[in-house]
């Protein structure tokens, strides 16, 4: 593996594991739409971006 | 609704497809990746849209939001994980497209069978998958028979809807193999996308626009905004259903088997991206579906009724829940044939023509043909049975297929695997996980799909260990992704 896909696994591993353990931790008390609705959302969003970065070279 | 009005509905997407899958013929095809590949060359729109029709089943769509319904907000984290794992493609759709093309792959676990050097590879998946894809398909099925059944209020009977959903299905892969397939699944992924998003805007609007929407919740059912909620998303049933699920993309080959399928690496990307657009406003408009539901009818008995009631609303227009139950009759029919073709590809290819010497293209290509009506008539017949056991093994079939995890990830990354690390991680795993489902035992709280995944993973590395590696085949298999990527990934190159 090049550095540049271990460093875009790494950075994907650990937004998955924030979208396991930050809404059972911090946001288990935030009953409001920008609460777990929110950051699952905005996780939803940094997975696109960081597919975005890894296959920015990918061509025909 | 009207039996006729539905009928007509029915009626009109028939054509309209019949038409579609009719134009996308090429010529005949003799070959077994021309007909179950499309010649490797899809382009990247059709490959998207494809991918996610295959993806998104009617499950989904009745499914999550009545997910959302019942457990609230950890419906969407529970797909989004699923979403965040889909990422995989970017690291393994490459791997995959480029041994296809130097290997002629034609299925994923032809590609293990190589990659491992053993033919009994290949054959001990390909059981596998089709024991576990099999009861999957007939869920989708039956999902369309309680669906017509449940808006027509009986007037058209759930074996009538199975029947229509098993002949649309096998029709569709006859005509043209995966292209008609793609095609199809694209005009219902777009049906889809635009129906259920307008549904949802819909809503919105009359439940007092999204901040009334989100006021009434955060007011009146202020559980189900966090996790665990009321109590259904415990962080091990959260982390029980997510497992598998973070796997799919790689573990079910009726979607793995699309990495082999585009054109260039460009067609790759235009999927992959085009996916996640996709999948995302999918996903939030099935968890709005669910939280309009809760708002609506906060009383339903079953949570899968969620769905149906929303569309026989007053604030949804008759003829857009028309469209949208055909969608969802679409979605069904567009997971089955996809499935259909890449288990009739599977057997044919992997099990038949491992386990019979000297058959070629055409010889596997019409057993793939023969074998289609066949696994779609195995599903009719488990979807017909209605037993408990269907519900029990489409919940065991995702579980199951991520026993073979490891060793996919083995073959790009670990030249120490071998075929008895194989053959002995994925046997034995999934064995446990049937025998976990059946008997509803869930160790420490934990579902089938942790505890097969973890033993599949250390049974892959110990017999790995104890045995003697491909290792011609490993390195040459490996030193030849690793430099063709350096190559074509690499951020110099005009």
């Amino acid at each position: 593996m090049a550095k540049r896909e271990l460093f875009w696994g790494f950075m994907s591993i650990l937004v998955i594991l924030s979208a396991y353990f930050i809404p059972y931790t911090v946001l288990t008390g935030v009953e409001r739409w920008y609460g777990s609705f929110l950051l699952w959302i905005l996780v939803g969003v940094v997975v696109i971006i960081i597919n975005l970065f890894i296959t920015r070279n990918w061509r025909s | 609704m009207s039996n006729s009005f539905i009928w007509w509905g029915i009626v009109i997407y028939i054509v309209i497809s019949l038409y579609i899958a009719y134009l996308s013929r090429s010529g005949k095809e003799t070959s077994m990746s021309g007909y179950f590949l499309g010649n490797r060359k899809m382009n990247g729109f059709v490959s998207a849209l494809s991918y996610s029709a295959t993806t998104y089943s009617a499950f989904m769509m009745v499914g999550l939001a009545g997910l959302t319904y019942r457990g609230g907000v950890g419906a969407l984290g529970f797909e989004i994980i699923y979403f965040a794992g889909v990422t995989l493609v970017a690291f393994f759709g490459p791997r995959f497209w480029l041994v296809g093309n130097k290997y002629g792959y034609v299925t994923p676990v032809e590609m293990l069978g190589d990659r491992y050097n053993h033919k009994l590879v290949s054959v001990v998946i390909a059981l596998a998958s089709c024991i576990f894809l099999i009861p999957y398909s007939a869920v989708q099925l039956a999902g369309v028979g309680y669906l017509v059944e449940g808006m027509t209020n009986g007037g058209i009977s759930f074996t009538t809807g199975v029947v229509i959903a098993t002949v649309l299905a096998i029709v569709f892969s006859f005509i043209a193999g995966i292209r008609s397939v793609m095609w199809t699944d694209s005009l219902q992924a777009l049906l889809m996308i635009i129906a259920s998003t307008i549904v949802v805007l819909l809503l919105i609007q009359g439940l007092g626009g999204f901040r009334e929407f989100f006021g009434t919740l955060e007011a009146n059912h202020p559980e189900t905004l966090t996790v665990p909620g009321k109590g259904f998303w415990s962080f091990a049933t959260f982390l029980s259903m997510t497992v598998p699920w973070l796997f799919f993309s790689l573990s079910n080959p009726q979607v793995s088997q699309r990495m082999f399928m585009p054109s260039s690496l460009k067609s790759l990307r235009t999927m992959l991206l085009g996916f996640l657009g996709f999948g995302l406003v999918y996903t939030l408009v099935s968890v709005l579906w669910g939280y309009s539901a809760i708002i609506m009818f906060p009383g339903l008995e079953n949570a899968d009724k969620a769905t149906p009631s929303l569309l026989s609303s007053e604030l949804v227009p008759p003829v857009l829940g028309l469209i949208v139950m055909v969608a969802i009759i679409a979605a069904a029919i567009s997971t089955i044939d996809s499935i259909m073709l890449t288990l009739a590809s599977l057997f044919a290819r992997d099990v038949y023509g491992n386990l019979r010497k000297g058959v070629d293209e055409r010889r596997q290509l019409a057993i793939g043909k023969m074998v289609m009506p066949i696994i779609a008539i195995m599903a009719f017949a488990f979807a017909e049975l209605q037993l408990d056991l269907i519900a029990v093994l489409s919940v065991a079939s995702s579980a199951g297929l991520t026993v073979a995890v490891p060793a996919i990830i083995g073959a790009f990354f670990w030249k120490k695997g071998t075929a008895a690390g194989v053959i002995v991680s994925v046997s034995i795993s999934g064995i446990l996980v049937l025998i976990l489902e059946m008997s509803a035992i869930k160790p420490f709280g934990l579902g089938s799909g942790v505890w097969g995944l973890a033993l599949s993973t250390v049974l892959f590395i110990v017999v790995s260990l104890l045995t003697k590696a491909p290792t011609e085949k490993a390195t040459e298999f490996i030193d030849y992704v690793n430099s063709e990527l350096k190559q074509k990934l690499s951020p110099n190159k005009p």
